[in-house]
């Protein structure tokens, strides 16, 4: 096989050949101050301007030498096509919802051009830009929100949590089921857009709520959700989710983004035979306050427990220093 | 424990929202005394429910209720205590530093100090430096609690703590932080008085900052 970026990490998804090395990947955001004044590109344009998003997604391979390009930053894409009131943020802020336009839990209005409001249509013609630039060499990755996260933006995360803890189990799962065509029609574009994989990012968080909950509520909606989108889907679900970790391999997807608070030897043991395991640099600790040399021993400490992709966490600060990105690339490029 | 203490205590940790107002009306007309029916049951409740969250028996979504049923459980007493020796166990200024606007685990850990006796004030979220320097002034708090979740936002709590070194006013206040990228060792390094992993953790600590041990 040629170890191509796409090679090494489509090969890796679906535990094939090896390849000379392992794969690193950016599957929620790798953007940092450092990358932005490298590339000359910066947030708050990068959401917003397709242009701008591929630019500053390529910038991720070219200049950081990560595998993959992965052009949507935020989280908030899908909830201002559906009636949130986005703060785009600045260089130094993530953007976030000012309003929750159906805490009410009153039926969600879903736009019948939704996938040509503004916010979703930039990430599907920035994925078209990159697919003409690095189609077929570097693995073009998308990201949609599953309809748990949308609910959160929709309702209001407390208020959606409130409503599980008094068991109103009827009016939180009318509401996921309500948003579920959103993320499946936007997955779906993403892969006709050209994307090669799809992140789907849900955060039934491991310090929010418990197994117990994403098997009561989501379990089934995430099997539908794979069952209907037919290209290579990637959970993210931050948190430590070791009690949940076998429960994803059921939903049906193709690979895991995992926090470093799992350890890898643990999870590889649980699941890494039925699904890619996709991670688990530590954020805070690590590629902002460490060195190249604690994220190099992070990556090393991985790729020998065999997990098949190696990435961050979760979205990265955005003062991580650039060096420490490098230092997980140079890591993996050591081979196995 | 009278039995009406005992059946409060229970509805907390269970989250009984609907029946608590009842029983706690029930020990009221029994005569029991007010502050075992606030340390005792609900205090007490409240912190089996702290626990079975750290040790991951339960979750948000019932730490929720749990909250919900202690506040309006309180809701029957505070009006009694008028008049009274209710003293506080100390004011705490609470609030989700600039750049941050999740305040989930700020508002369990407001919820569960109110509910053991501490005397908050919520600032709220996305709150700037000399903003928090400000009401720290103004208030003048035992204790002043600095959230985050987001790791981008974490260098705002060594900027609040090195302007009120500035002003003079570190001494005067014990400062803990906490939130979901935040350690033991952070708060070290940035000159925290002492950091806490969940709300029933943050309680523990508040009674430690107050009482001086």
């Amino acid at each position: 096989m040629k170890s191509t970026p796409y090679n090494l990490i489509m090969s890796a998804l679906y535990n094939g050949k090896k390849g000379s090395r392992p794969p690193a990947a950016s599957v929620t955001s790798i953007v940092c101050h450092d990358l932005m004044d490298a590339s000359g590109v910066s947030f708050p344009e990068a959401h917003v301007n397709s242009e701008a998003m591929a630019e500053l997604a390529l910038a991720g391979h070219e200049i950081i030498g990560f595998d993959t390009v992965m052009p949507e930053y935020s989280v908030h894409q899908e909830a201002a096509a559906l009636g949130c009131d986005v703060d785009w943020g600045s260089r130094d802020q993530m953007p976030d919802s000012r309003n929750a336009p159906y805490a009410d839990f009153s039926d969600v209005i879903i736009p019948e051009n939704i996938l040509e409001k503004p916010s979703m249509r930039v990430v599907l013609d920035a994925i078209s830009k990159l697919r003409r630039h690095v189609g077929g060499r570097v693995a073009i990755i998308g990201k949609v929100m599953g309809p748990w996260t949308l609910s959160y933006h929709m309702a209001g995360t407390q208020n959606l949590l409130l409503q599980v803890g008094l068991g109103e189990k009827d009016k939180v799962v009318k509401m996921l089921r309500q948003l579920m065509p959103v993320t499946i029609a936007f997955a779906k574009a993403q892969f006709q857009a050209g994307a090669d994989i799809v992140v789907l990012a849900d955060h039934a968080t491991g310090n929010l709520v418990g197994s117990y909950h994403y098997k009561d509520y989501l379990l089934a909606i995430h099997q539908e959700i794979t069952s209907q989108i037919e290209g290579p889907l990637i959970l993210h679900v931050c948190g430590n989710c070791l009690d949940r970790i076998e429960l994803f391999a059921d939903a049906g997807f193709d690979g895991y983004n995992f926090e470093w608070q799992v350890d890898s030897k643990v999870a590889v043991a649980k699941v890494g035979h039925r699904i890619c395991l996709v991670g688990n640099v530590n954020n805070a600790q690590t590629l902002l306050q460490g060195t190249p040399d604690d994220v190099r021993k992070q990556v090393r400490y991985a790729v020998e427990a065999g997990v098949n992709i190696i990435a961050p966490e979760c979205a990265i600060p955005l003062t991580t220093p650039i060096e420490n990105l490098k230092a997980l690339v140079a890591a993996v490029h050591e081979g196995y | 424990m009278t039995e009406t203490l005992e059946q409060i205590k229970q509805a907390v940790i269970s989250g009984k929202h609907k029946e608590i107002e009842t029983l706690v009306q029930t020990a009221v007309d029994e005569k029991v005394d007010l502050s075992s029916i606030i340390n005792t049951a609900l205090i007490d409740g409240m912190d089996v429910v702290g626990q079975q969250f750290a040790s991951g028996e339960i979750f948000v979504p019932e730490m929720l209720i749990a909250a919900l049923t202690m506040q309006k459980g309180l809701a029957v007493i505070k009006p009694l205590l008028k008049g009274k020796d209710s003293k506080s166990k100390g004011t705490v200024l609470i609030g989700t530093v600039k750049g941050d606007l999740h305040d989930i685990g700020k508002n369990l850990v407001s919820m569960m100090l109110e509910g053991a006796g501490f005397q908050v004030v919520d600032l709220g979220v996305n709150l700037g430096v000399e903003q928090l320097v400000d009401k720290v002034t103004e208030i003048k708090p035992d204790i002043l609690g600095l959230s985050t979740l987001l790791t981008t936002t974490m260098p705002e709590m060594q900027k609040v703590i090195s302007v009120m070194r500035q002003r003079g006013l570190r001494s005067s206040v014990k400062i803990m932080v906490g939130g979901a990228p935040v350690d033991a060792h952070f708060a070290e390094k940035i000159g925290a008085d002492g950091y806490a992993k969940d709300a029933a953790g943050a309680v523990q600590l508040a009674r430690k900052l107050v009482s001086g041990n």
